[in-house]
């Protein structure tokens, strides 16, 4: 039997440059929703409804879908599209998606939805992508920091998190220290069809999130005193969790994903310098790679409310550059890293100051590296005689 | 304020506050993005919507970036860079 579909026509036009963008937030505007499928010309919306969606929920649907596609389409700005830097030409000799025969040759395992396991060719390209980041991090003679996985919900609420991404937050909890509740769970939970079947009120309040980012660790180690020495360049891996819902897909869209970043915190040109160098060191090593890419400017997943406004700050202030390489497979591109600059947002939410009592400034240049590999194969498949001489030479 | 007309500042200023939510008090001449806790991104954000609305200053990656003290907001409409 076909999925039901329901047909939108949107109240406000979606703009060519947001269309993207507002069907990826439809996934969140009910658990009702399969998927959701913008036309070319934003007039159109084919949403895609799971099985055993009463018919007399159609009217609530449209009006959420439209309430979103107006906060988010309504008066919205026209972003200055800016590319620094453009390979895509690169010649790539590879065009099939490599999912399937990752998958088949058991390279990648997906043991929940979003969630991976990676073997050993992924894990070793991998390995070898951080070590070409690390390139750069030993360029700045950045120091190494060890993050944690959680994440503290207490300094994320004074950083505005919850305003601006709540959509994609992960909480972690645990049973409340009652040895009923605790009793009471050991006896009788099973997993169901709607997961565990825990009720809520045995869970403990939240304390912590799964981290949604790696550089916020450093900035909330920071927080509250001037920071010592006026300048700090700093690097890290992580895991970060960004929930996608039913945007979750393959490699390039996962719950759970890490991320090696070199971070800059200083003074404003101090910021804005390195994370210019970053960028020059990092062409020739693209470029060694042999990646197809283009940086451009770009914007955070904002949730519906903040999305106009914040991502047209983003995009006037020249904050967000994407690192985005080709998918030849599907004739587009996927981010596989950002260079970005925060102005002095964390050092005024966080209370860190400079020696002369101003807010620190803060920058950081992310590399996604389940992306980054997903790409890679993309563009050269699994088949290493195709594979770029650097990168075949270092994993022999 | 010698450059700046003093009717115009007092007309922006109440832009200012009633876009930001602060004192008039806290709205001085020399004013600039980030010089209060209010004059965040959002806020500028708010406080740009609202210029449009009160004096029609077009709102535009340029714009949005340009206008970020009330002497470059004052100077922008005194020279009829509105839309």
């Amino acid at each position: 039997m076909p999925e039901p579909v329901l047909e939108i026509v949107p109240e406000t036009v979606i703009p060519a440059h947001l269309i993207g963008q507002v069907q990826s937030k439809l996934a969140y505007v009910d658990e009702g929703i399969a998927g959701a499928q913008i036309s070319a010309a934003g007039d159109q919306i084919l949403i895609r409804l799971r099985e055993g969606l009463l018919e007399d929920r159609a009217g609530e649907l449209e009006e959420k879908v439209q309430r979103v596609v107006n906060e988010m389409a309504k008066g919205s700005f026209q972003p200055k599209v800016e590319v620094l830097e453009d390979h895509l030409d690169r010649p790539v000799p590879y065009s099939a998606d490599p999912m399937d025969e990752l998958l088949a040759r058991g390279e990648v395992v997906e043991e929940e939805t979003g969630v991976f396991t990676l073997g050993p060719l992924l894990s070793r390209l991998i390995d070898y992508f951080e070590s070409r980041f690390l390139e750069l991090a030993a360029h700045f003679d950045a120091q190494p920091y060890r993050f944690p996985t959680l994440m503290s919900a207490r300094f994320l609420s004074r950083v505005d998190y919850f305003r601006a991404f709540p959509h994609s937050l992960t909480f972690a909890t645990h049973l409340r220290e009652d040895l009923d509740v605790i009793n009471q769970f050991a006896d009788q939970t099973v997993y169901g069809d709607d997961g565990l079947n825990t009720p809520a009120e045995s869970f403990s309040r939240i304390q912590a999130m799964l981290s949604p980012a790696v550089c916020y660790h450093l900035y909330f180690s920071l927080a509250d005193r001037p920071l010592p020495g006026g300048q700090l360049v700093a690097t890290g891996v992580g895991n970060c969790f960004r929930y996608e819902s039913t945007n979750l897909s393959s490699l390039e869209r996962l719950w759970n994903f890490t991320m090696r970043e070199v971070i800059f915190v200083g003074a404003k040109d101090f910021v804005l310098e390195n994370r210019e160098k970053a960028r020059d060191f990092m062409r020739p090593i693209f470029e060694e790679i042999g990646l197809a890419y283009r940086v451009e400017s770009a914007n955070d997943p904002f949730f519906v409310g903040e999305f106009r406004k914040q991502a047209a700050f983003q995009n006037a202030f020249q904050l967000k550059y994407e690192i985005r390489a080709s998918l030849p497979f599907k004739a587009d591109t996927l981010a596989v890293g950002s260079y970005n600059y925060h102005q002095d947002f964390f050092g005024r939410h966080l209370n860190i100051s400079l020696p002369g009592g101003s807010p620190i400034h803060t920058g950081c240049v992310a590399f996604g590296l389940e992306r980054m590999a997903y790409a890679f194969l993309a563009q050269f498949g699994l088949d290493q005689k195709h594979w770029p001489r650097a990168v075949r030479e270092a994993l022999a | 304020l010698e450059t700046i007309n003093t009717e115009l500042f007092n007309k922006v200023k109440n832009t200012f506050v009633e876009a930001l939510k602060v004192e008039p008090a806290q709205v001085t001449p020399e004013l600039q993005f980030g010089d209060l806790p209010q004059w965040d991104s959002m806020g500028h954000m708010e406080l740009l919507m609202m210029l449009e609305e009160d004096f029609g200053v077009a709102v535009n990656a340029e714009t949005i970036a340009q206008l970020v003290s009330i002497p470059l907001i004052c100077a922008y409409i005194q020279e009829g860079g509105n839309a």
